[in-house]
């Protein structure tokens, strides 16, 4: 744990999370004096979700999400738990470069949305262009800012006016358009049970109900089809290539293990304390199992990835887990969908 | 020493859930095997491409542009955004004739949308 005096003298405590949007929320809300971790978090803006978008290309392959839009997690946590925010976009990056200022002098931290690329003080391995990076901005230090980066290991680093300010106006897909938001005020006591019970409702409908079959357990059984057919289709070079881009988004974009599926996972087993629920301790051992579904797919897909696709492991077995896992979803969230009807808030 | 771990030793670790034995999930730093070779992968194919693009570079095919487009990870409608110059016109500065007549404030802005110094730009690292 590090600790950082911020500029009107009020301590900030760094803590790491799994996942950057989640992490910078818990930590706005803990610093507002209410403390909530981050599953919760995850839970109640119901950040668990699926999609499938083969026309948006992301370095020419298509892209694959395992979670909600970036920025929908803090507006909906936000929401359930009777916060007032601010959030707020910029044409011009030097008024957004200005504005940031302004609040972060006043003691505010303030979280940012930033393109991974043009962060120089992170891993070079996880710098790629993507638009959606979350961190919370300190204060302001000679020649940058100090910021604070829940998904990564216990630090708070430096970041240069210059990084930061090409982070946060990077072109592209998905664009930040310098981003920043923060809580005005939090409820200390909020309905916990309500916002809850909204959040995993919400999650129901976002996997089940969504009349699109990109999204959703639908996104995953077309996706599932479409990876056992790569091989015949693309060529074992490009199934390959397209295979590990699907990995990755769901080991690194997503929590690491199984995308965001441990995750959702430890909510429920929160949840379940909070309304001493078995019924959603046992939906939050199937989550885990599924998680762990999810892992061997990506296992069995790096095997053949290693292998270039000669040996046993097939894209065929691949697909055929990840089947499993849309099966087991969505007799998860019907099971969900029912036990949830039953709570009282 | 292998790419996955070379990549993977340099930088700050991320963290992980992870189910212990007690059946409570914890944060861990050890990044997953799955997550590693994925990785590797896409960053090999990267730098083959890239690779190749500075050899094309070097043989007058391509303008140097494209390498630094390349290298910045971008395509060509994000760097057409980035530097303000429609899309078509980017295309078109890929071809080293034109690009060798452009104007300094056209370069200007690639070097700016780039973030490489003009002399860089007008040449690609020759290994």
């Amino acid at each position: 744990m590090s600790t950082e005096i911020l500029a009107n003298g009020r301590t900030y405590i760094h803590r790491t999370s799994a996942h950057c949007e989640t992490g910078v929320t818990s930590a706005l809300f803990c610093d507002k004096g209410f403390d909530i971790s981050e599953p919760m978090i995850f839970g109640i803006g119901s950040g668990i979700f699926f999609g499938h978008l083969p026309f948006v290309k992301w370095a020419g392959l298509p892209i694959s999400t395992f979670r909600s839009l970036p920025g929908l997690v803090f507006k909906k946590a936000a929401k359930r738990l009777g916060a007032k925010v601010v959030r707020k976009h910029f044409r011009n990056p030097q008024k957004g470069m200005d504005e940031l200022r302004r609040v972060i002098r006043t003691g505010q931290i303030v979280a940012v949305t930033t393109n991974v690329y043009w962060l120089s003080y992170f891993p070079r391995r996880y710098r790629f262009n993507f638009n959606g990076h979350n961190l919370i901005v300190l204060y302001e230090t000679e020649n940058g800012f100090r910021v604070s980066d829940p998904a990564l290991r216990e630090y708070t680093l430096d970041c240069s006016t210059h990084d930061m300010e090409r982070a946060r106006f990077a072109r592209g897909p998905m664009e930040a358009r310098g981003l920043m938001y923060y809580p005005l005020s939090v409820n200390p006591n909020p309905d916990m049970r309500k916002a809850c019970i909204t959040g995993m409702l919400d999650s129901c409908k976002q996997m089940l109900k969504i009349p699109i079959p990109l999204f959703g357990v639908k996104g995953i059984r077309y996706l599932a089809k479409k990876i056992i057919k790569w091989p015949d289709k693309l060529g074992n070079v490009e199934a390959c290539r397209q295979l590990a881009h699907v990995v990755r988004f769901q080991e690194e974009m997503g929590t690491g293990g199984a995308g965001f599926r441990y995750m959702f996972a430890a909510f429920l087993q929160e949840a379940s304390e909070l309304f001493e629920s078995s019924e959603l301790n046992g939906l939050s051992n199937e989550m885990t199992a599924i998680g762990d579904i999810w892992r061997e797919f990506a296992v069995v897909s790096a095997r053949i990835i290693k292998q270039k696709g000669q040996a046993e492991e097939t894209f065929a077995k691949a697909g055929g887990l990840m089947m499993i896992c849309a099966g087991r979803e969505e007799q998860l969230f019907k099971d969900l969908n029912n036990v949830v009807r039953k709570l009282k808030a | 020493m292998e790419l996955e771990d070379e990549i993977f030793n340099d930088g700050l670790p991320k963290a992980y859930y992870k189910h212990d034995d007690n059946g409570q999930y914890v944060l861990e730093t050890d990044a997953p095997w799955a997550e590693k070779v994925s990785c590797a992968l896409i960053i090999s194919g990267n730098r083959a491409n890239l690779e190749e693009i500075r050899k094309a570079v070097l043989a007058g095919q391509k303008s140097p542009i494209y390498y630094y487009m390349e290298m910045r990870q971008l395509t060509s409608g994000m760097l057409a955004k980035a530097a303000g110059i429609a899309v078509f016109r980017v295309k078109r500065h890929f071809r080293p004739e034109i690009f060798a007549k452009l104007k300094p404030s056209v370069l200007n802005r690639y070097t700016n949308a780039l973030r490489v110094t003009l002399e860089e730009l007008k040449t690609v690292p020759n290994i």
